[in-house]
């Protein structure tokens, strides 16, 4: 596949000094008067913390509220099992925290390949997330004052994370939740669990509504309204194993791909540096063991490449604690890609540890020596819970092993300052969008930005969408509408018909091979151009040979399942393309071609610091690759260094 | 690590008004390092194989906290396992040769939806009569201005666990929700920010909990036995307590 | 008003009467046994408590009638709660197993917690009979000159009788080992300071009570009463009301 053209994309960033930008932007956004509101219909799809908090505030604000989420419930979308924390730069802990340095963090940790404006607005919001959520009653962790308490994430020398326990994307969730169902109460949101967004509704160049599937009926639903906010979270899963839920998919974002959304930075994935390891082929998902757990567990391996000690029986002096060998300034609280590939290189040479071979020790010995059993289990006790749950080892005695897994993707669709995508009306937020960090994500800034999206700059972006655009009375017998049910119905049909012989999870597992091993932590030019080869005619062998059994007017989760798989398969080459473009290394884009002598990501700021959009072309065309230029004002680019 | 070759019997149902049975599958080679939902996925691996279809269950993160996986295992609410979702459970927790009876949750206020599959939004209509702060986005004053004792702040993040998959209701034999609204009534009580309206909210949300056709509490403890997120039984007496003194003090 | 008579009629409502009527009950049983308690300091004692209890002519219905919607009420709310509760749950599982015994050291107490129903409605039929006797003397009327005394050991030292009263006390234990406790967890009091103690006094209260009043029947048995069935004391003859009160 070979690039066509590029052209610049504007991301309407407002002018004037960093500080300023959204406060002046704010002041020139329209607004629809109070009474107007309820005029306007605005869908939300997905629940986690960017839809439910966005389903929620503009629903307070006046607007009807249509929310989908494919769970049985809104209170389960993926964001609640996000563990560690939440960022926020209110300098409790007076170390010397700021808006600027929560900012300058986040652009350095995305190896400078963030927009600057949209990076600082999220800094700025920040305080103002924890406010909201205290005062929803999340029971964050506090001190003995009944103070908040902080604890320090990787890529920061400041301790500005917010925690509740290692539950703290399920009680921001729930807050968020509690909201949305205030508002359902009220009737103020429609809500719709078990829909499945299947494609957006353009009418006349303008995001007009969606069509779903209702899983249970199976039937093909269509919503109108005046705005469209896909809240649909990251598409890890083409990976097969990943972090993510099991109904985590790429599926509303691909449609709105193909509807005209541009995709932007697909290749920039990040890579967890603290799961638990892979134990058989049966394995069907990967466990995060939060980053938080490195404020006090040692990253080690042996120094021995042939160890068969056992942990506990290997000295101080053979043991290698290679990230604080490597990074004595941050030890072990390096940004996870820098965390993930030191795991892999260490592995890769030979010492890594366990019955495969790939993982590294994660030890809490030192810790527990210092603070005692029961500080630790207060920290951590759901965490060492868990992992004793899945790995039957006691973490208190034995240490825990660990490797890194796919967790989060950076890239998503391409939205400007406002959040709106290349399709007018459709806003795209929290991981599904691209925009705030770069190559890589900083713990704990993945709840802060979906919160940050959805409570503090949807609510005023889409209404300055609804004030200022010209929005005539569309319903759903638009055949727009009438067109996309049809076309989803079709697929529904084609998939059942195929009628082969290899399952559903057979074909993801063997697409899942193909992206860890060729786009996974490393990639080459060679390697890619395999990659993007063998899906290829993986897809094809998917719509000869799968197997879905059942018919589509019930509720059937294999097809829901090959209707995901199906456009993983198309996305998994954009992915590879996305990749193979871009020539250098960056955050959790690891090209081998690019490093320095010392392993360490190499990237190339004169040919791509930009962002790579992807237009959507046609079946058989190949899609045309956009840049938006990032101009760093503030902070200086320089070479990342942690050391 | 070992295999294990197991009978399952399943409940099988089409759909929420069809009739239901149970059937009867032998899996063999299943190993002892596999999830509980993992020997699932291989059940359903095997009668696609053999053009039957697969069976319906809920799950989603894998991890123990979405509260999506559901499950009665051999007549224990996620399995035999203290504090563990099905998720979480593994099967080097049974033996070979065993037989594993496997049900949807069973309430009048779960329809089974499919397979293993049920309905549970009505948790969700019970939060939605009071379950919150109600309090708009942007009027927050800063977080540090009302300090919040650690104990309670503590005690309110324990009933906040919950992960609101009904397992609660499930085990008990009233199918009583209690120990769901108990854990976020009590969330709120603990809480500065849930006391300017308490009355209203274990009012409204009792009044939706009895509307919904859950049952009543008999204080058995198995709710608690059951729960995988440890909420304390001590949840349904603060609920009983915020109950009488609303009854007491309500204007209405 | 209304609001409060709804507010009651919740299912948290009703487990907050029963428990209220429930320890209001508990009450008038260590009433009761205590003058029960007098059959073993003496005939002249017993009747003597017995002929004060009678002579107390407006307290006495006064309390009768409480104690009476105490228990209709207490039954009512009962049966209400159980068929709510059944239909709860329509359709049964096929299998089901406690987890509180397996993975819980609260063992004990959950086996009475899950009979309640069930030993209520036994505790009620043989309450019935015991108001036969005693109350209402339809069931085995002995001689309405006998003494209060004569007249309960004449009924303790038939056979089958003995098994019936030591069966109805029994079980009566076996609903407080359960019921006592657990209407301080309905009224709200769970504390980690003194539920504790609640459990175990629940215990003991609950054991003391079965074993006091099934000590009389097993008097019974042992052939306590054989010597006073006939003829009462002369000396204490009085004008015999038909039998004893507050059920017995």
């Amino acid at each position: 596949m070979s690039v066509v053209a590029e052209s610049t994309l504007d991301a309407k960033v407002p002018s004037g000094p960093i500080e300023e930008k959204w406060e002046k932007h704010r002041f020139e956004m329209k607004l629809v008067a109070p009474n107007n509101k309820r005029k306007f219909d605005v869908i939300v799809v997905g629940t986690g913390l960017a839809g439910a908090s966005a389903a929620a505030s503009l629903a307070e604000l006046g607007y009807n509220v249509t929310s989908l989420c494919i769970q049985d419930s809104p209170r389960r979308a993926h964001s609640i099992a996000a563990q560690g924390g939440i960022n926020a730069a209110k300098n409790y802990p007076n170390d010397g925290d700021s808006v600027m340095r929560l900012f300058y963090d986040t652009v350095k940790g995305g190896d400078y390949r963030s927009r600057e404006a949209n990076v600082y607005r999220l800094a700025q919001v920040s305080g103002s997330i924890i406010d909201q959520c205290v005062a929803q009653g999340v029971p964050f962790a506090r001190e003995y004052g009944g103070l908040l308490a902080n604890r320090t994430f990787g890529g920061a020398q400041v301790s500005r994370t917010f925690y509740a326990r290692g539950q703290t994307g399920q009680q921001l969730l729930l807050g968020a939740y509690g909201s949305l169902m205030r508002q359902v109460e009220h009737g103020k949101v429609k809500m719709f669990p078990r829909r499945e967004m299947l494609d957006v509704v353009v009418v006349d160049g303008v995001a007009r509504g969606v069509v779903a599937r209702n899983l249970v009926t199976g039937e093909i639903e269509s919503y109108a309204a005046h705005a469209v906010l896909l809240c649909t979270g990251g598409y890890g899963n083409v990976y097969y194993l990943s972090t993510n839920a099991k109904g985590c998919n790429v599926t509303a974002a691909w449609r709105a791909y193909k509807r005209g959304a541009y995709f932007a930075n697909p290749c920039y994935t990040q890579i967890h540096p603290t799961c638990i390891p892979v134990s058989g082929d049966y394995q069907s998902k990967l466990t995060l063991m939060s980053e938080s757990l490195r404020n006090d567990g040692r990253v080690w391996v042996s120094k021995a490449a042939d160890e068969t000690r056992r942990p506990r029986d290997i000295p101080e002096e053979d043991r290698d604690y290679y990230l604080e060998r490597r990074y004595p300034a941050f030890g072990n609280m390096v940004p996870r890609d820098v965390a993930s590939r030191a795991a892999k290189e260490r592995c890769d040479a030979g010492y890594g540890v366990g019955t495969t071979g790939k993982a590294v020790y994660l030890d809490f010995k030192d810790a527990i020596a210092r603070d005692g059993e029961d500080v630790i289990r207060q920290k951590y006790g759901n965490l060492f819970h868990m992992y004793q749950k899945i790995t039957a080892e006691d973490p208190y005695h034995v240490p825990m092993r660990i490797y890194p897994a796919v967790h989060y993707t950076m890239g998503g669709l391409w939205v400007d300052y406002n959040l709106e995508s290349t399709i007018p009306g459709l806003f795209v937020l929290g991981e599904a969008n691209f925009s705030d960090h770069g190559a890589n994500r900083l713990g704990a800034s993945a709840l802060m930005q979906g919160l940050a999206d959805g409570y503090f700059v949807a609510p005023y972006t889409v209404g300055n969408h609804l004030a200022s655009v010209k929005l005539p009375r569309v319903t759903t017998h638009h055949p727009a509408f009438q067109e996309a049910v049809v076309d989803a119905r079709n697929r529904t049909e084609k998939i059942l018909g195929v009628n082969g012989d290899r399952s559903v999870d057979s074909i993801h597992r063997q697409l899942g091979h193909i992206m860890w091993n060729y786009c996974g932590m490393s990639r080459s030019a060679e390697g890619l151009k395999d990659a993007m080869e063998q899906i290829r005619s993986l897809r094809e062998e998917f719509w000869q040979r799968v197997k879905v059994l059942g018919t589509g007017e019930a509720l059937n989760q294999n097809l829901e399942y090959a209707g995901r798989l199906a456009d993983f398969l198309e996305f998994g080459e954009l992915l590879a393309t996305d990749a193979l473009e871009r020539n250098e290394s960056c955050g959790g884009h690891f090209r081998e071609e690019y490093q320095t002598a010392e392993n360490e990501a190499k990237r190339d700021d004169e040919n791509y610091c930009h962002v790579a959009a992807w237009q959507y072309n046609g079946e058989d065309a190949a899609p045309t690759r956009h840049i938006e230029p990032l101009t760093f004002e503030t902070v200086k680019l320089t070479q990342r260094s942690y050391k | 690590m070992s295999e294990l070759n197991l009978t399952l019997k399943v409940w099988r149902q089409a759909a929420h008004d069809a009739e239901g049975e149970f059937k009867t599958y032998r899996l063999n080679g299943v190993s002892t390092e596999m999830s509980f939902l993992e020997m699932l996925d291989v059940l359903n691996e095997q009668l696609i194989a053999e053009n039957e279809e697969p069976v319906a269950f809920d799950h989603d993160c894998r991890e123990g906290i979405c509260g999506m996986c559901s499950l009665m295992i051999n007549g224990q609410a996620h399995g035999p396992d203290n504090e563990t979702t099905t998720c979480q459970l593994h099967m080097r927790r049974f033996r070979d040769g065993d037989t594993i009876v496997i049900e949807p949750w069973r309430a009048r206020a779960f329809p089974v939806v499919r397979d293993l599959v049920v309905d549970r939004s009505a948790l969700d209509r019970v939060i939605a009569a009071g379950g919150y702060v109600s309090v708009n986005c942007g009027s927050a004053q800063d977080a540090n201005a009302l300090p919040v004792p650690k104990q309670d702040a503590d005690k309110a993040m324990d009933a906040a666990a919950c992960i609101g998959c009904g397992a609660c209701v499930a085990a008990c034999k009233n199918a009583s929700a209690m120990l769901f609204v108990g854990a976020k009534v009590s969330q709120m009580a603990l809480l500065p920010q849930g006391k300017p309206e308490r009355t209203a909210r274990v009012l409204n949300m009792v009044a939706r909990m009895d509307a919904e056709g859950f049952g009543a509490c008999t204080n058995t403890a198995e709710c608690e036995a059951a729960c995988p997120a440890a909420i304390s039984l001590s949840n349904i007496a603060r609920l009983n307590r915020e109950y009488f003194k609303a009854v007491l003090t309500s204007p209405r | 008003m209304t609001s409060l008579i709804r507010a009651l009629s919740s299912t948290i409502g009703k487990k907050l009467l029963m428990g209220i009527t429930g320890l209001a009950l508990c009450g008038f049983l260590v009433v009761h046994l205590s003058g029960n308690l007098l059959l073993y300091v003496g005939a002249e004692q017993y009747d003597a408590y017995a002929h004060a209890l009678h002579s107390q002519t407006i307290l006495l219905p006064i309390a009768e009638t409480g104690l009476f919607l105490l228990l209709i009420l207490h039954i009512a709310l009962g049966v209400i709660t159980a068929r709510e509760n059944w239909a709860a749950r329509d359709v049964r599982y096929e299998k089901k197993k406690s987890k509180v015994v397996e993975t819980t050291s609260k063992g004990a107490p959950n086996v009475a917690s899950k009979w309640m129903f069930l030993t209520g409605i036994i505790v009620l039929m043989f309450l019935l009979v015991h108001l036969g006797h005693f109350k209402l003397g339809v069931i085995s009327p002995g001689d309405p000159d006998a003494t209060e005394f004569a007249n309960a050991a004449r009924i303790l030292s038939q056979g089958f009788t003995q098994l019936v009263y030591l069966a109805g006390t029994l079980v009566l234990g076996f609903h407080l080992l359960h019921g006592f406790q657990s209407a301080f967890q309905s009224l709200g009091i769970n504390h980690p300071k003194y539920t504790k103690g609640i459990k175990i006094f629940g215990f003991i209260f609950a054991v003391t009570i079965a074993l006091g009043f099934a000590s009389f029947p097993v008097l019974g048995l042992m052939g306590y009463f054989s010597g006073n069935t006939g003829s009462p004391p002369a000396a204490e003859s009085v004008e015999a009301p038909p039998a004893e009160t507050p059920p017995g």
